[in-house]
């Protein structure tokens, strides 16, 4: 009986009113979250006269390529090569598109003459030409980098590529660090003897918690100066590393204490050296907590910007957040490589999203709630 | 028995010094360092020649109107966090909670997701978005059908911080939200029923069952908040374009990073900026610590 009683008084509390505010609240509060995202993304493929002209409108001009005009020009200053020409000596047809952002050699093709049929071989700096006279395959790769020329140019011009590599690599090296400092910290702390010592070791590393980075950046920048690692791979791995060990510490250590003892004990009646025992018992027992804590260090790193922003002073060592940051600050006037600049910083954190869903929300609420 | 402690003691110290040295170098060791700089007068542009002055950048900071300026803008940051993302969070959450809406975990995934976003993106994407002749004000220009209307509320230094609070509502709603559904999530459902079957209505479970069982919750989320907005940097620094509009909306982290990074005439700008760090870290412990005190009170009180 009890369950039908629940039913019917569930059925007058969760009443019209109640539904129909809910479902108000929630898609009014989902399309504010979403619909700058969705428009930041197909306006990424927009040209720049339709970002200012027709802010809302759907992309058109880049993909309605088939009859663009391009004219040709000569290899002058200006113009920046894809190849060397010291070395690739083959002549090649320069041109340049008559509607994207004209006489600014932005949007530039360069055409080996010997794969352009004799009459477009032959055009002079000057001449015109539709995008419907080339060759197919020729017609394709420049319809294909039509599209995308927010992304190339943004890729390409921002030297977004080796930022990408370095944020992989911050990520990367130091989330394994952290979990691996912090798992043999944990092991000693919660499983060995110096029950009083592992009190105030625990106590001093998880004092770190209440910094952050950027409470002693100046003192950082200062240390790192002096011993020459501002603008090294190891300088910002290092301090991230160190401050991602206090939290992974608290959690690693509350979740080992948790583990039965026995475990241990057994291991080392059968003879197991503590470092046997530790690495093939606790680090494998370990699993969901390490999961929990990479997950964290990692959105962390991956998405940290203000000690790239002060290390880091040369385009190899700086990393996605700063390369775009200082993209989107400089190329003011280029809207549309703006957009594609933050989509490309985007798209791998939802690729991320997407695939570890309820994963990492429950790794940030676990890191949250530690505070 | 001694031999065995000691080779007892040196694995222990083996396991734990890896870590426990980096961590000293890195991050205790600059606390002393940031503690020792702020009484002094350290000159980088001399080859950091220094002298002990005392409490002197603490007093020049007490009197510098950018300070007293950028603490006001960290205070709004505090209370748009704890009065905007933490309500608004926990309201959509106890909607998920009590199955309200169908799709609900559409619905979470969807709020949540600006949480992954790096800061920096979404700092410049809101700049775009508010741009005077931007979407924002394309949009006002539909709606109110003046074709002139601009945004102009990131211009000027007294509403420069209504957008700014509301990019920060953006996206950390989601957070709460997500901290909230699972401590609610927690709760023993009977309780709810029993509150049903006695006659509750919605409004009644809401306040005299949920929101009592997770005061807790809510006193830690706040303290995140708190410490979080004083913290908060990236997204306010994007935002805004470097010069009059950044210092309209400067909050301390940026104050800080202005002063010590680009400043470079004032010749003491490493130990002023460290002062100002400091001051940071003191206000955030300090908040931290009394709402911890408050919680603590109150659990006491609630043991009956």
């Amino acid at each position: 009986m009890i369950p039908n009683v629940t039913r019917g008084s569930d059925r007058s509390s969760k009443g019209l009113v109640g539904k129909s505010i809910s479902y108000i609240v929630f898609t009014t509060w989902g399309l504010i979250t979403v619909l700058p995202l969705i428009w930041m993304f197909y306006s990424s493929f927009k040209s720049n006269d339709e970002l200012i002209t027709n802010i809302y409108a759907l992309p058109h001009d880049l993909f309605d390529n088939k009859e663009d005009e391009y004219t040709v020009i000569p290899r002058a200053l200006n113009v920046i090569l894809p190849y060397d020409p010291e070395v690739d000596t083959r002549e090649r047809l320069i041109i340049e598109s008559a509607t994207i952002s004209p006489g600014r050699r932005l949007m530039l093709h360069f055409f080996l003459k010997e794969e352009l049929p004799p009459e477009l071989a032959n055009l002079q700096p000057g001449d015109t030409l539709i995008v419907s006279q080339l060759p197919p395959r020729l017609r394709l790769k420049v319809s294909w980098s039509t599209i995308w020329f927010n992304y190339f140019s943004a890729f390409i011009r921002g030297g977004l590529g080796i930022k990408f590599i370095n944020s992989v690599i911050y990520t990367g090296v130091s989330t394994f660090l952290i979990a691996f400092l912090s798992l043999m910290i944990s092991f000693a702390l919660s499983k060995m003897p110096f029950k009083k010592l592992s009190v105030v070791v625990l106590a001093l590393i998880g004092m770190g918690y209440l910094l952050s980075i950027q409470s002693v950046i100046i003192p950082l920048f200062l240390m790192l100066s002096s011993v020459k690692l501002t603008d090294t791979h190891l300088g910002i791995i290092m301090v991230y590393t160190a401050f991602g060990l206090p939290l992974a510490v608290l959690l690693m250590t509350q979740f080992m204490r948790g583990l039965p003892d026995s475990l241990i004990e057994s291991a080392y009646m059968d003879g197991a050296s503590t470092f046997r025992t530790f690495a093939s018992i606790m680090v494998p027992m370990s699993t969901p907590v390490v999961i929990t804590v990479s997950i964290i260090s990692a959105l962390g790193i991956w998405n940290e910007f203000l000690l790239v922003l002060v290390l880091a002073s040369s385009e190899s060592t700086k990393s996605l957040p700063v390369g775009v940051f200082s993209f989107t600050s400089l190329m003011g006037t280029q809207l549309g490589w703006q957009l594609a600049a933050l989509v490309i910083a985007t798209v791998p954190a939802i690729a991320v999203y997407l695939s570890f869903n309820k994963q990492i929300t429950k790794g940030v609420v676990a890191g949250a709630l530690k505070g | 028995m001694i031999k065995r402690d000691t080779k007892a003691l040196i694995t222990y110290f083996g396991f734990i010094l890896p870590g426990l040295l980096i961590y000293l170098f890195i991050v205790a060791y600059p606390v002393f360092y940031s503690a020792w700089l702020s009484i002094t007068d350290f000159n980088p542009n001399r080859g950091g020649a220094w002298n002990f002055v005392g409490f002197l950048q603490y007093r020049t900071m007490f009197e510098d109107p950018h300070f007293w300026h950028a603490l006001k803008n960290n205070m709004i940051v505090v209370a748009v966090s704890v009065f905007g993302q933490i309500p608004i969070g926990f309201v959509l959450a106890y909607i998920l909670f009590r199955r309200l809406v169908r799709a609900g975990s559409f619905y979470q995934s969807m709020v949540f997701f600006p949480h992954f976003l790096s800061t920096i993106v979404i700092g410049t994407m809101w700049k775009r978005l508010f741009q005077a002749d931007g979407p924002v004000a394309r949009l006002i220009q539909i709606l109110s059908g003046d074709p002139s209307a601009q945004f102009d509320l990131m211009l000027r230094e007294n509403t420069v911080m209504y957008p700014v609070g509301f990019a920060l509502i953006w996206m950390y709603t989601g957070l709460y939200m997500i901290i909230f559904l699972a401590n609610l999530q927690k709760i023993d459902t009977n309780m709810i029923e029993a509150a049903k079957i006695d006659g509750a209505r919605e409004a009644q479970i809401f306040l005299r069952v949920i929101v009592p069982l997770l005061s807790g919750t809510i006193l830690v989320s706040t303290t995140l908040a708190i410490a979080g907005s004083l913290r908060g940097f990236d997204l306010i620094f994007s935002m805004t374009t470097q010069g009059l509009q950044r210092m309209n909306a400067e909050v301390l982290p940026i104050f800080m990073y202005r002063t010590a990074f680009q400043d470079y005439r004032n010749e003491m700008r490493f130990a002023y900026g460290a002062a100002i760090s400091n001051i940071i870290v003191v206000i955030s412990v300090a908040l931290i610590l009394l709402s911890n005190y408050i919680g603590r009170k109150l659990k006491a009180g609630e043991e009956y």
